[in-house]
């Protein structure tokens, strides 16, 4: 239940939607799924005075083209992702990232553009404000950090927890923009500010109206693992992708992409490892040792409980496995 | 036991037709013309002076129909316990100080949530905050701050002692004195929530002078014997109506504030008003269970006899007694329930903190308890080489052993219980198997580990009885009216196998009007595991005394002396002539006619413990507790990853005396429930908080068990007891004490499968890889000094 | 930032949004609500149209108990808009059982006794029931990974999964029995 009154249209096009963002007064959002924005309405920590609903705009196809890109129309459902035999040959980190979201009913409703520009979480946040932290944190206007006192204001240490950033992150992808200027294309590491108050790139009217996958060559090897600790329903603790292409030797490595997600304001690609990785033969020795520096490299934020030292301990266990799975299933391919 | 035909067998919920349809009504889904809806106002301190109220803004928005404060009370305090020793310490609405955050504070009615909201915005209080104190040990130390006066006839020089049990037999000291081993050790325990799926609501109604009440509880008359009292009106002006309740697990028992608000406001509106409470403020500012610190020194001889054992209970009971004085009582009792202790001395704190105040949950303290004393069990049967099978049989009770509280063990079957999981489980086959052969090409280490338990089947607390009536329709079909509860239980379902059974009628035929305190005989609800045998035994009786109405009328009727009459598919028979019978409906006609208009109505009650006065000394533990003790070994297959520390639970294995099965099927269900629960406290399940505050009040970070984490669960019962038509029975306890067995055994299995022994609950990764790397530390330490 | 004390204060001064005309088929009957558009499906279904076997859990999407099949597919009833579902098909647990008959699969919940305070059943069921749909035969990990977001405190969840795979056809008895009068 929402306890505050609001408007509702619903726009027929993206480029309507845009339109109407600019034209409205009053502190407007984007509606797709809704499964973000409505429980953070719920809690009061995003108050807009009129959604404008993109759920009757005509969804595209996901196709395939010519060069293996995989189009991705933002509003499309997850789970028609993760059950999409286009995507799980095309992407298949994007199909596997999709199918550990939430839980069924959410991916039924929840979009792809609408996973990716989920607001950052923390448990101070993501909670009503009737008697507990009622005053309000930097993220929500006021004047404290609550799980970090000493924090400057300017300064949230708020989780951002897509499932979904990372995979399209190590995949190499790019999206598509639309804002009153028309489209813009970019890569997917330009989403993301690193800012906590304001995880994304994204100016007043921007929607991410496509994703763009590049095809996987026959010499590329992918790896995810969502960390949690039931096995679904929850946000990760930890979020690894990985990417990499072998030589012809099938054992040495090239372009590496890590994407760490889920402890840090925004999904983290790891540049030192990724570089170690070029030329390295993969086996188990140096898959370990990698695992171990990017478990260095990563700096990840104390989230839901969990500390620091263990999100490390649970990264460098579980890169590595991805990265064995990754390599393993590479070679036998 | 072969002839029986309804009890014994798995017959399919009464109650399940509704729940599977969507029509069973629960208290959330009733609605009435004109409804307001309240909303309560809470403390945002852990603790503070309340200096002054001002609702007049709040009043004077339009769609608010009624505020209320302290000062609109009574001023009639209520506690879980209200005894001379223990005298009620709970405000319906916070008087002058509020002592948790989240403690209500005013109430409002309105005609929407969106008015109720912004009137509650709109009340002005000013505090002076005070000092608060969270850690039950901090809190009992002289000059901690204040949150209650301490107990006054607890003479240490402790602060905010709410209350404390102390009580001891033989001599500790001496039995420590002749042991071979000794240990001492300490077991701590999170914070857990019951995650009852039904929020807490309450729609109350005042009209035409009598208030009536359909709210989510664990027992009706209790609910009204609480709220009479603290609105100052007699019982009989109160009315509680039965609604379908989406689970309790303890946490519904008792009064709740806005229990209270919904029916005051009602009666200074005279229009029907609803209370929901939001998860958010179940998780932050309603009951939690009990954390148990436990001290625990044992000696034992070389053999593992226990010889002494010396217990020390904190807990930290939060800003009322709750249920927080009745947990060290049976604390107590769940310690010395399973084994031999020549030699015990007791002592429990419960400690006043500025936490949110505490209930029971399912099992009350018990899987806490067993969780240190089975764990410690485990450690000295390592120490002295004795395997942990031989050390439980050593220790256990057997039938017809004199408890110190001079209760009886009657037919015990825990010796059976060990010896059967043990066989199911192939428990000494696989123990040890995982750490000292382990599979050098995985990362998993597979353990097992076993816990053991006693628990009450009921015990003497208001209203200490249960009545049911038993009425004949004149279509020979029947009417049950019991107070009885069904939570989920299965009371209803148990309730009408006993009246098929006796009266040899079907299900179908039997409809039940339940837990309306107006219409419905008075019964103890659905807490203190109970109903099957005190409300089930009065079932019995009820339905016992119809037959013997309908076979006395039967009997001048046909001419057949009532020994020589038997009843079937509901008509009267004679055995010598099965030609010669009458129907019910027949022989309702021919009582109605020649009986003076009686229309058979059958009266059971059933009370435990008969001859004794009330219940056993909280203080003391003098006193009977039970006449029941259900008895139970568990055993827990676990599966640990020595890299990441994760720990899941493969398998559970439950061997229980229960005295008789009613109804297996639904047995097994309240197995499987609490093999999942205990699963959930091992792994996962924790209130986080901070200064009072909770900080994962969503079910998305407080992690209960979902379908992924499902174990398999095995279970089968030694039956100890038997059922005979018209004659008394003894079935024992199944809907609480299994939790404790298999939280124990997955302590022991995560231990027997990597060497780390967890002390304090939940068992996460951080904590076993800290174990782990413990030991790798430990044996390179071994290395370089050798 | 989310939302700055600028914003608040205007979002408070604002005119109330006109209420608006939702049509909804429910369980096959058509029905006409006007709603404000904050008002959620759930309330919709509970307490315009007065089908209160939908749950309301949690109000916040954690729990599942509030799942009902909207155009055949499971979503949460509490965190959907009713105006997003503007002439759509919408099914809830009472659709279940027209006329009185139970269906098969709620037989099967009742065979494997997989229903105890009942509370989160409802959702279980539409949530197995959009699952049954689009595949008959489930595996167990299928299962799983259909009813994740169905939270059940009683059961453990074994009889659940046995109530599926009992009225899937895959070799599990029923555990309970119906009433015969002796």
């Amino acid at each position: 239940m929402i306890l505050f009154e609001f408007e509702h249209e619903n726009a027929t096009s993206a480029e309507e939607a845009v339109t109407r963002l600019h034209e409205i007064e009053t502190e407007t959002r984007f509606l797709a799924g809704g499964t973000d924005l409505i429980p953070n309405m719920r809690i009061g920590i995003a108050k807009p005075a009129h959604l404008v609903g993109l759920g009757r705009i005509l969804r595209e196809p996901m196709t395939v083209d010519g060069e293996g890109w995989l189009k991705v129309d933002a509003l499309t459902r997850l789970a028609e992702i993760e059950h999409s035999d286009l995507v799980t040959s095309a992407a298949p980190l994007l199909a596997a990232s999709a199918h550990t979201v939430a839980g069924n009913q959410i991916r039924q409703r929840a979009t792809l553009g609408g996973n990716l520009c989920q607001e950052t979480r923390c448990l101070y946040l993501n909670q009503k404000h009737d008697f507990q932290f009622v005053e309000p944190c930097y993220k929500r206007g006021g004047d404290c950090c609550y799980p970090f006192p000493k924090n400057k204001k300017e300064v949230c240490w708020s989780v951002y927890m897509s499932d979904i950033a990372p995979a399209l992150m190590a995949a190499g992808a790019e999206v598509t923009v639309l804002g009153a200027g028309g489209p813009v294309r970019m890569s997917i590491d330009h989403l993301f500010s690193g800012d906590g108050l304001r995880p994304l790139t994204l100016n007043l009217g921007e929607m991410i109206r496509y994703v763009h996958v590049p095809p996987m060559g026959k010499d590329s090897a992918w790896g995810y693992h969502k960390s949690t600790v039931r096995g679904g329903l929850e946000f990760g603790m930890a979020v690894m992708a990985l990417t990499f292409r072998l030589d012809a030797d099938r054992e040495s490595c090239k372009d590496a992409r890590i994407a760490i997600g889920a402890v840090n304001e925004g999904p983290v690609r790891l540049s030192k490892t990724e570089a170690a990785m070029q030329g390295q033969r993969l086996n188990k020795k140096s898959l370990t040792e990698l695992a171990e520096m990017a478990s260095a490299e990563v700096n990840p934020l104390p989230h839901h409980g969990f500390s620091k030292p263990h999100l490390r301990d649970n990264i460098r266990v579980y890169l590595r496995r991805a990265m064995e799975a990754a390599l393993a299933r590479a070679q036998q391919a | 036991m072969s002839d029986l035909k309804f009890i014994g067998q798995n017959m399919r919920r009464k109650d399940g037709p509704d729940k599977v349809s969507g029509k069973a009504v629960y208290s959330q889904d009733v609605k009435l013309p004109g409804m307001l809806v309240g909303r309560v106002l809470r403390s945002p301190h852990p603790h503070a002076r309340i200096l002054r109220i001002d609702t007049a803004k709040a009043r004077a928005l339009p769609g608010v129909k009624a505020i209320i404060t302290h000062a609109d009370t009574i001023g009639v305090r209520h506690g879980f316990v209200e005894t001379p020793r223990y005298p009620a310490d709970q405000d319906v609405l916070a008087k002058d100080k509020v002592a948790h955050v989240g403690e209500e504070i005013a109430a409002v009615a309105a005609i929407d949530e969106i008015t109720a909201q912004k009137a509650l915005e709109l009340i002005e209080v000013e505090y002076e905050i005070l000092p608060a104190v969270f850690d039950a040990e901090e809190a009992m130390q002289p000059g901690a701050p204040e949150i209650r006066a301490k107990h006054p006839k607890v003479l240490e020089n402790l602060a905010n002692i709410a209350g404390k049990t102390e009580t001891e037999w033989g001599d500790v000291e001496a039995g420590f004195a002749e042991a071979d081993y000794v240990r001492e050790d300490r077991f701590e325990n999170q914070l857990r929530t019951h995650g009852y799926l039904e929020p807490q609501v309450t729609l109350a109604h005042w009209e035409s002078d009598k208030l009536n009440v359909w709210t989510s509880s664990m027992g009706t008359f209790i609910k009204r014997a609480k709220l009479s009292r603290t609105l100052g009106l007699p019982y009989s002006q109160v009315r509680i109506h039965k609604t379908y309740v989406g689970g309790t697990f303890g946490g519904k028992i008792d009064l709740y504030s806005h229990e209270y608000c919904a029916a005051r406001l009602s009666m200074l509106t005279g229009r029907p008003v609803r209370i929901t409470a939001n998860r958010d403020e179940i998780f932050s500012a309603y009951r939690h269970s009990q954390t148990l610190t436990i001290e625990l020194k044992t000696g034992v001889r070389k053999d593992g006899t226990i010889l002494a054992q010396r217990v020390r209970i904190i807990n930290n009971a939060g800003a009322h007694r709750g249920s927080g004085v009745v947990v060290i009582f049976l604390a107590w009792g769940f310690i010395m329930g399973p084994y031999r202790i020549p030699n015990l001395k007791y002592e429990g704190y419960a400690v006043y903190t500025n936490h949110t105040t505490r209930a029971p949950q399912r099992g009350h303290g018990a899987p806490k308890v067993r969780f240190a004393i089975e764990s410690q069990l485990d450690m000295i049967a390592d120490h002295l080489g004795i395997d942990p099978v031989t050390i439980r049989l050593r220790n256990a009770r057997g039938p017809w052993e004199e408890l110190p509280n001079k209760d009886n063990t009657h037919e015990a079957g825990l010796l059976d219980c060990i010896k059967e999981v043990a066989a199911k489980s192939d428990y000494l086959n696989k123990w040890r198997h995982g750490r000292q052969q382990p599979d050098p090409t995985s990362t998993i280490r597979r353990g097992i580990g076993m816990g053991v338990t006693t628990y009450m089947s009921g015990t003497l607390i208001y209203p200490n009885g249960s009545g049911v009536i038993v009425k004949l329709n004149d279509d020979g079909s029947v009417i049950v009216l019991t107070g009885a509860l069904d939570v989920g239980q299965g009371a209803e379902t148990v309730i009408t196998q006993i009246v098929a059974e006796e009266l040899s009628i079907g299900m179908d035929d039997i409809k039940l009007i339940a837990s309306d305190t107006d219409t419905t005989p008075q019964d103890i609800g659905a807490w203190i595991s109970g109903m099957t045998y005190v409300t089930g035994n009065a079932t019995r009786q009820a339905a016992s005394n119809a037959r013997e109405k309908i076979l006395k009328v039967a009997s001048q009727e046909m001419g057949v002396p009532v020994e020589y009459l038997g009843v079937e598919n509901k008509s009267v028979f004679n055995v010598a002539d099965s030609q010669q019978r009458m129907t019910y409906a027949q022989v309702f006609s021919a009582s109605v006619a020649k009986h003076r208009g009686d229309t058979i109505v059958g009266e059971g009650f059933w009370r435990t413990m008969r001859d004794e006065p009330t219940h056993p000394s909280l203080a003391t533990t003098k006193g009977r507790w039970t006449e029941n003790y259900a008895f139970s070994a568990q055993v827990a297959e676990v599966e640990v990853d020595i890299e990441t520390g994760e720990a899941r639970l493969v398998k559970a294995y439950t061997l229980h005396d229960c005295g008789f099965p009613v109804n297996p099927g639904l047995i097994k269900g309240q197995v499987d429930g609490q093999v999942s629960m205990a699963l959930g406290q091992a792994f996962m399940e924790e209130v986080m908080t901070k200064k009072g505050y909770t900080l994962n009040p969503t079910w998305l970070d407080y992690r209960m068990p979902l379908i992924h984490n499902m174990a398999a669960s095995e279970d089968a019962e030694v039956i100890t007891e038997q059922y005979r038509v018209g004659k008394p029975y003894r079935t024992k306890e199944v809907g609480e004490g299994l939790v404790s067995g298999v939280l124990a055994g997955i302590a022991n299995a995560i231990y027997d499968a990597t060497g780390v022994r967890m002390t304090s609950a939940p068992f996460t990764p951080e904590k076993i890889l800290a174990g782990l790397r413990k030991l790798e530390r430990e044996k390179a330490k071994e290395l370089v000094s050798q | 930032m989310l939302d700055s004390p600028e914003k608040t204060t205007s979002s408070v001064l604002r005119a109330r949004p006109k209420p608006r005309l939702v049509t909804l088929s429910i369980n096959g009957e058509p029905h006409e609500v006007v709603v404000r558009p904050h008002i959620m499906l759930l309330e919709v279904i509970r307490d315009h149209v007065g089908l209160t076997g939908t749950k309301d859990g949690c109000e916040s999407g954690t729990c599942g108990a509030c799942t009902v099949l909207l155009d055949g597919k499971p979503v949460l009833a509490c965190i959907t808009l009713a105006v997003e579902c503007d002439g759509m098909n919408v099914q809830t647990i009472e659709g279940l059982s027209e006329g009185g008959q139970l269906s098969d699969l709620q037989e099967a919940f009742l065979d494997q006794a997989a229903t105890q305070c009942g509370f989160c059943t409802p959702g279980v069921i539409m949530s197995s029931k959009a699952l049954l749909d689009s595949n008959p035969k489930p595996t167990v990990p299928e299962i799983k990974k259909a009813l994740e977001g169905n939270l059940c405190r009683c059961t453990g969840y074994n009889s659940i999964v046995d109530a599926i795979l009992q009225y899937s056809g895959q070799g599990v008895k029923p555990l309970m029995r119906k009433d015969g009068a002796p």
